[in-house]
């Protein structure tokens, strides 16, 4: 079971440029930091994909153990682990997050 | 719920210089903002950084005493 939900993750992160997972949906967010993410993100245009794992607690723990991260929202750029706005926010302060933005989103 | 005093020790506990200071961010003592300033963070990024408070934190966050914590983490010259 858990190499399923494993591969489940994996090409979600590889078929979303920027993936949050979190708790609830875009239009029913259930938590603080899930509403934070969003606006976050609304900021910069791009498209993003938010997966409830709320209804899936083995998932959610899958996910805990792949990132060695506790909490929830997790966000994935570009394939890559960044934690949440926790890490976002200055990144964003220095300018990091709008170079790999643009990074992610050039097309070929 | 979890005492300011409590949460420092915990984080003291695996990182001895930390200077902690610690904001009850909703009034119900389980929503925190924690800032860490250590030179245990010198050379790491910010995940590493915040995953080590997330380790020294991991019991109260695990029985529910932490609900929520927004996290900083510097080093003494990057205040």
């Amino acid at each position: 079971m858990a190499d399923l939900i494993e591969q489940e993750i994996k090409s979600e992160i590889e078929n979303n440029k920027i993936l949050i997972y979190g708790k609830g949906t875009k239009s029913a967010p259930q938590c603080g930091f899930t509403v934070e993410t969003i606006e976050f993100f609304d900021k910069f245009g791009y498209p993003y994909e938010l997966i409830n794992v709320l209804p899936h607690p083995e998932k959610r723990e899958a996910l805990n153990k792949m990132t060695n991260w506790p909490t929830l929202p997790k966000v994935f750029i570009n394939g890559t682990f960044y934690g949440d706005t926790d890490i976002l926010g200055p990144m964003e302060q220095k300018g990091e997050l709008q170079t790999l933005l643009k990074e992610a989103f050039k097309t070929e | 719920m979890i005492t300011k005093e409590d949460l420092t020790a915990y984080v003291q506990q695996s990182i001895a210089d930390a200077k902690v200071s610690v904001t009850d961010r909703t009034g119900t003592m389980d929503h925190f903002n924690i800032q860490v300033v250590s030179d245990n963070f010198r050379g790491r990024n910010l995940l590493d950084r915040h995953r080590m408070i997330y380790q020294a934190l991991d019991e109260p966050m695990k029985d529910g005493r932490i609900h929520a914590l927004e996290i900083q983490a510097k080093t003494t010259e990057e205040i």
